[in-house]
């Protein structure tokens, strides 16, 4: 339970129910996910047809990059035109199933990914953009290229939830991933920092082919100039860059990055918190301790027990 | 423990010991009523010299003994930012607890970390060296607490930030 699943475990164990073969019941349920999504599973004509819609606060910004695209692969013929309220819908047909269990649960997979494959569409075109870029740079040594090739693409951002943002930026070398990510109060400011700098400090410490992760408060230097970035001096707001090289960036095993990074954040938040409960459960802990000893001060707590001759207890009434 | 930490809470126990005299003492102004002398502060002949035990600048313990009351100040060590916020959670933990406590002051003294007050009547309920127990225990433990749960966040952040880079390995 370290680590964040990818999908959406309650969208997941819905269908799986309901492809199980159970007779078909209508349904209407809104499931929440990470970062404000909203889902809406619902069986709007008959019971068979199962709908799923996907409500994200950055839509917009991720149209931009190509999620329709993306989406439209990944769903095909299932894609419906949206619910109203919501930005995305999908349908599918308990009647027109595939027959073999293992298409049908890849088809569950892909649905539970709904979020992941919504917010997947700027990093796959960073991606792209990473491997036209260094194309281009091949034919170049690194002095003499044009401007365009050293700088790399522009700064992709998501407006993911109402004050952070992702930003992706592709070059010829590398993909940078940043996360701008606040800090509501002085405790979970501390504990940020001291959880970044492990990230930071793992690279070099274990795990030598890891990420290059960065963190500082001001808005990082590939961020000048874009949109929404603000400096607010305050501290509150952090920036933890990601650094992807080469290695990362093979069209193998971008599946499999986009996903990891993309729980980046909740994964963060999530164990500051876990982190924050233990601690307190902790002082509780110790505070009954300091009790106890306190409660040794008082001179009347001699032994109010007495056994009778067949070895019986009972109480003295005080 | 450390070589320097015995004679400190060696020198805090004496003093505590010696400044735990206290006996019924009616107030000179408020109506012949018992307050604490050390809070109320009106008469100053009842007052007597407050005291501070230091084991160095960071770590320090103020004894404020009166006739029939003594407050007790802690500053705990705090070295660093998370020190400082584990401090100050777990004294406001204890605080809020302070009905529990009887000789838990709410607020601490300005400059401390945490403050006792100890009155006549406390001294009459409670066995006097057992106080002093509690307050010597206290010391020790909380700087150990404060210690593990430094070292456990460390652990768990080391932890947690290799099992989320390894997948990229």
């Amino acid at each position: 339970m370290l680590l964040l699943d990818y999908q959406n475990v309650l969208i997941q164990s819905v269908l799986t129910e309901r492809f199980s073969g159970a007779a078909p019941v209508s349904i209407d349920q809104t499931v929440s996910d990470f970062d404000g999504v909203t889902f809406h599973i619902s069986t709007p004509e008959v019971k068979t047809k199962i709908q799923v819609s996907i409500q994200i606060r950055c839509f917009p910004d991720l149209l931009r990059y190509g999620a329709e695209e993306v989406l439209n692969r990944e769903y095909g013929s299932y894609v419906v035109p949206p619910e109203p309220g919501y930005d995305f819908s999908i349908v599918v047909d308990l009647e027109s199933l595939p027959a073999e269990q293992e298409a049908r649960d890849e088809l569950i997979k892909k649905v539970s990914l709904l979020k992941r494959n919504a917010m997947a569409a700027p990093f796959e075109q960073a991606y792209q953009e990473h491997y036209a870029l260094k194309q281009e740079a091949a034919k170049f040594t690194s002095e003499e290229a044009p401007q365009g090739v050293r700088e790399g693409g522009e700064v992709k951002a998501i407006h993911y939830r109402e004050e952070e943002a992702i930003y992706v930026k592709a070059s010829h070398d590398r993909v940078t991933v940043i996360f701008s990510t606040i800090f509501r109060e002085e405790t979970d400011r501390v504990f940020g920092k001291v959880f970044i700098q492990e990230f930071v400090d793992a690279r070099r410490r274990a795990i030598q082919n890891a990420p290059q992760v960065l963190f500082r408060n001001d808005p990082p230097l590939e961020l000048q100039g874009v949109p929404g970035v603000k400096d607010t001096g305050a501290g509150e707001i952090g920036y933890v860059t990601f650094v992807l090289f080469p290695r990362h960036l093979t069209p193998q095993r971008m599946p499999d990055v986009i996903s990891h990074i993309q729980t980046f954040r909740d994964y963060f938040h999530y164990h500051i918190k876990a982190s924050k409960a233990y601690i307190h459960s902790r002082m509780r802990r110790r505070t009954a301790d300091f009790l106890q000893v306190l409660r040794r001060a008082r001179p009347d707590s001699e032994e109010k027990e007495r056994k009778t001759a067949s070895g019986r207890t009972f109480k003295v009434g005080s | 423990m450390s070589q320097s930490l015995r004679p400190y809470l060696q020198a805090v126990r004496s003093s505590l010991t010696a400044a735990l005299c206290l006996s019924n003492f009616a107030s000179q102004t408020a109506e012949r009523h018992n307050v604490p002398e050390v809070e109320a502060r009106t008469s100053p002949e009842v007052l007597l010299t407050p005291l501070t035990v230091a084991r160095n600048e960071n770590e320090r313990v103020l004894i404020e003994p009166s006739i029939n009351s003594i407050r007790i100040s802690i500053k705990i060590k705090q070295a660093d930012e998370i020190e400082h916020i584990l401090v100050h959670k777990f004294t406001r933990f204890l605080t809020q607890r302070a009905e529990s406590f009887f000789i838990l002051r709410r607020k601490p003294i300005k400059g401390y970390d945490i403050s006792f007050l100890i009155t006549n009547f406390h001294t009459e309920e409670m066995l006097k060296h057992k106080l002093v127990d509690f307050i010597i225990q206290f010391m020790e433990e909380v700087d150990k607490e404060i210690s593990e749960m430094k070292l456990f966040l460390n652990a768990r952040a080391r932890f947690v930030a290799e099992s989320f880079l390894t997948p990229f390995d």
